[in-house]
């Protein structure tokens, strides 16, 4: 045997436990420079747009668990962020906990409805799976816009219809504009740690081998229904933990705001994001708020971005099906072994 | 020892095995058949993916088809698939790791792991990721996933298809050493009689369905009945 196999088989015995934990040390050390960055240049009409960004790829988040890891197309994640933000509300105006509180509650919840959102997928994949998802998402858009979100009102709806609207107050520790975006920052970062740790672990192993095949990962010992379905919880869990930072962000939330075509929308940006790295979310988050920010900036219709985004899907689709994200980690990847050459 | 007692499977029908009994005990046995001939679907009924409507099998003394799929996995048996099953964003040892999640004892899976990489010798190419290996490395990943977490039984489906016949003969001197080492008997399903030949001291042929022949392979595989239905010699 050489030298450097002895080297290759010698260096496995200590480096996994310490490689995911440097994989997963990217995640802070990103979310934390980019909130400073954020938080020390933007005014306020950027910072209200990068405090949604933000809070959006948490949602993003979940869809990449569905789709990268178990290649399962939901159009349904916005729904479930509308599901997160609603309980917020309701739970915030009702029994004034603080916003922690209400906002692990609307997380909690969504994760429910995310898990039975999930049942068709226990049956279906591929083209059924997104039109029945879709259909979902199309049932909560007539819902929320008969409901509309809580205002501070009476009754299970908690509307108070025009007069006496209340917003939901900050977290304590963050009122402020340039606080509030940083605890999204923050909130986001945990939510993106779990998802990565997921992903580099147990439950990532066993999905990315249901994404291969049910018999395949039977015959490798999982528990197909125990892990699809722990998928579809953190994900809506995810969404709804999106929601309720969306909700904190101006205190109120607009039913128009949760179409289905938000849905649709979000999971193709998703894709041009990149679903296979976790940097993809943030990704998506930008190009879903900050695109059409910076076009009403420079006095252009928002209603610009669908047609770039189709642009930029067709892109993805059809020559870098791992998006943005998956790019960007290639050319790391490319300037890392050029480095390692000329050293 | 694999004992099956007239199992019979059927999809509306048609009867892809029709009253099949069969007791394999060599440590590597083949399984040939034409096409059609319910190779892969008596596979399936090991592994637990086909209900047959009758009949019983015994793996080493236990009744197999009361298990589900998974309880059979955690039982020891163990299989490989006819087209590989890697998979590309998961490392070499990812790859086996997602099977020892599920069949080896926390404490114990690291060893369980370097152990199946060095047994099939991808112990340099641990941290490589599934999509840069070639068919030969997959393979190799596919037999180190089986003898992870003590197996009674593996069944390899079509093992060597698309190998040269070097690495074939590499892949055939490995699976031999496997009950010896890791005390599991391993059935091969393949239409490469060679293969099958070098490989296995006791062999069944299957023919729509039907028990054709079993035995010492070279006897079966020079039975007129063999030769007739599989190999085509009048």
């Amino acid at each position: 045997m050489s030298a450097s196999e002895q080297t290759a088989q010698a260096l496995p015995a200590r480096a996994p436990a310490s490689k995911t934990l440097k994989q997963l040390l990217h995640v802070p050390l990103t979310m934390a420079v980019f909130a400073l960055v954020v938080a020390s240049l933007a005014n306020s009409f950027w910072l209200s747009a990068a405090t949604s960004t933000v809070a959006l790829s948490l949602s993003v988040a979940g869809l990449a668990i569905l789709y990268g890891q178990l290649g399962l197309v939901s159009l349904c994640q916005f729904a479930l962020v509308g599901v997160g933000g609603w309980v917020t509300l309701r739970i915030g105006h009702a029994f004034h906990p603080p916003f922690e509180v209400s906002m692990l509650a609307g997380g909690i919840v969504a994760s429910f409805v995310g898990l039975v959102f999930g049942i068709p997928a226990l049956r279906l994949r591929g083209l059924y799976l997104a039109l029945v998802t879709l259909m979902l998402a199309g049932a909560f858009q007539i819902v929320i816009s008969a409901w509309g979100f809580p205002d501070g009102g009476p009754g299970f709806l908690g509307r108070a219809d025009g007069s006496g609207r209340a917003m939901l107050p900050r977290p304590d520790l963050a009122d402020g504009a340039v606080a509030y975006f940083l605890y999204v920052c923050a909130v986001t970062g945990i939510g993106l740690l779990v998802a990565q740790w997921h992903k580099l672990s147990r439950p990532g192993r066993a999905w990315t081998l249901i994404r291969k095949g049910e018999t395949v990962a039977v015959a490798s010992g999982v528990d197909v229904l125990t892990y699809k379905a722990w998928a579809f919880a953190l994900s809506g869990f995810l969404a709804g933990i999106a929601g309720a930072l969306l909700a904190g962000n101006v205190g109120q939330l607009d039913g128009r705001a949760f179409g289905a075509f938000e849905s649709l929308n979000l999971f193709a940006l998703a894709i041009v994001g990149g679903v296979f790295n976790w940097y993809g979310a943030l990704i998506a988050g930008l190009l879903l708020r900050a695109i059409p920010a910076l076009l009403t900036d420079l006095g252009m219709d928002g209603y610009m971005t669908i047609g770039i985004f189709g642009v930029a899907l067709f892109h993805a689709l059809a020559t870098a099906p791992s998006g943005i994200a998956g790019q960007i980690a290639a050319l790391a990847s490319r300037l890392r072994r050029a480095a390692g050459r000329e050293q | 020892m694999i004992v099956i007692e007239d199992v019979m499977v059927q999809f509306g029908g048609v009867r892809p095995i029709n009253g099949l009994t069969a007791t394999l005990t060599a440590p590597v046995a083949g399984l040939i058949g034409p096409n059609g001939a319910g190779k892969t679907t008596l596979l399936n009924v090991l592994s637990g993916f086909v209900t047959p409507v009758r009949g019983n099998v015994m793996l080493g003394g236990q009744p197999l088809l009361a298990m589900t799929p998974l309880q059979r996995v955690r039982h020891g048996l163990r299989r490989s698939f006819q087209t590989e099953q890697v998979v590309e964003d998961l490392t070499v040892r990812g790859n086996l790791k997602a099977i020892a999640d599920h069949v080896v004892a926390a404490p114990d899976r690291h060893e369980a792991i370097d152990e199946a990489l060095t047994f099939v010798g991808l112990g340099a190419l641990g941290d490589r990721l599934g999509q840069s290996l070639n068919l030969f490395e997959r393979r190799l990943v596919e037999l180190g996933k089986c003898i992870i977490g003590k197996p009674k039984l593996i069944l390899l489906d079509e093992p060597a298809a698309g190998l040269t016949e070097e690495e074939g003969n590499t892949l055939r001197e490995l699976i031999l050493r496997v009950p010896a080492e890791f005390g599991a008997q391993v059935l091969v399903i393949d239409h490469d009689v060679e293969l099958i030949r070098a490989m296995c001291k006791e062999t069944i042929v299957l023919d729509y369905g039907k028990l054709l022949a079993i035995g010492p392979t070279g006897t079966v595989l020079a039975h007129p009945d063999v030769r007739r239905a599989y190999l085509g010699e009048l």
